[in-house]
């Protein structure tokens, strides 16, 4: 049985369904102007590790969406290196302490798509987190995101926050990896 | 002036004074300058 291509009426075996690497834990629709979206239930004993994809969502300002899991508001750390488009230097920002992931996801007029990774959110060690960040803006920033969290709570809900006004529209998908 | 929307999964829903206040105190503000890092 080759694994992912499956026959019409294969009965699937647990073998076959235990190779499978990605699952898909929730999909959750972003509303109308709003200036936060929680996804609660995201993260849970399955899985350790996480991908959070995103497409779609359009930001009523050019600004980036901040990254906070749980009610945590301190012990953010990151680095963020980064392009702007049509500039040839190589730029960086870096926060500690901080009260989110700042610049995780960016959010732009034009609708955003991209991916976050996550590590550990549900397990009581530091949580790590890499994304990457690409502006639909011409001259805007591309670059990388990785960071941690600070502390060993548990956690199983994630927030966007934009910096200034509100998002509307767009996906979010959370999968788990299979331990 | 009507404070803004939060989502809560599907929920969305008007924040409340409280969630507001706190939010503000974020430094969010409705109309955003762009704030993207390239302007950094």
């Amino acid at each position: 049985m080759p694994v992912p291509d499956f026959s019409p009426g294969e009965v699937l075996t647990a073998a076959a369904m235990d190779s499978i690497g990605l699952w898909l834990v929730k999909t959750q629709t972003v509303g109308t102007t709003v200036s936060s979206v929680t996804v609660t239930g995201a993260f849970s004993a399955d899985y350790d590790n996480y991908l959070i994809t995103y497409n779609g969502i359009a930001g009523s300002a050019n600004t980036v969406l901040r990254l906070t899991l749980g009610s945590t508001s301190s012990q953010y750390y990151y680095g963020f290196i980064y392009q702007s488009l049509g500039s040839a230097t190589i730029n960086g920002l870096q926060g500690q302490n901080q009260a989110s992931w700042f610049y995780a996801v960016p959010s732009t007029t034009n609708e955003t798509a991209g991916s976050i990774e996550l590590w550990n959110p549900f397990l009581t060690k530091r949580t790590s987190v890499r994304s990457n960040h690409t502006e639909f803006v011409t001259t805007g920033a591309v670059g990388q995101f990785v960071g941690y969290l600070n502390n060993t709570t548990s956690y199983t809900a994630f927030t966007l926050t934009p910096n200034a006004g509100t998002i509307t529209n767009g996906t979010i998908r959370v999968y788990g990896y299979r331990n | 002036m009507s404070k803004p929307n939060i989502q809560i999964d599907d929920l969305v829903r008007e924040m409340t004074d409280e969630e507001y206040a706190d939010l503000l105190a974020t430094g969010w503000t409705l109309e955003g300058t762009d704030e993207t890092p390239s302007d950094s």
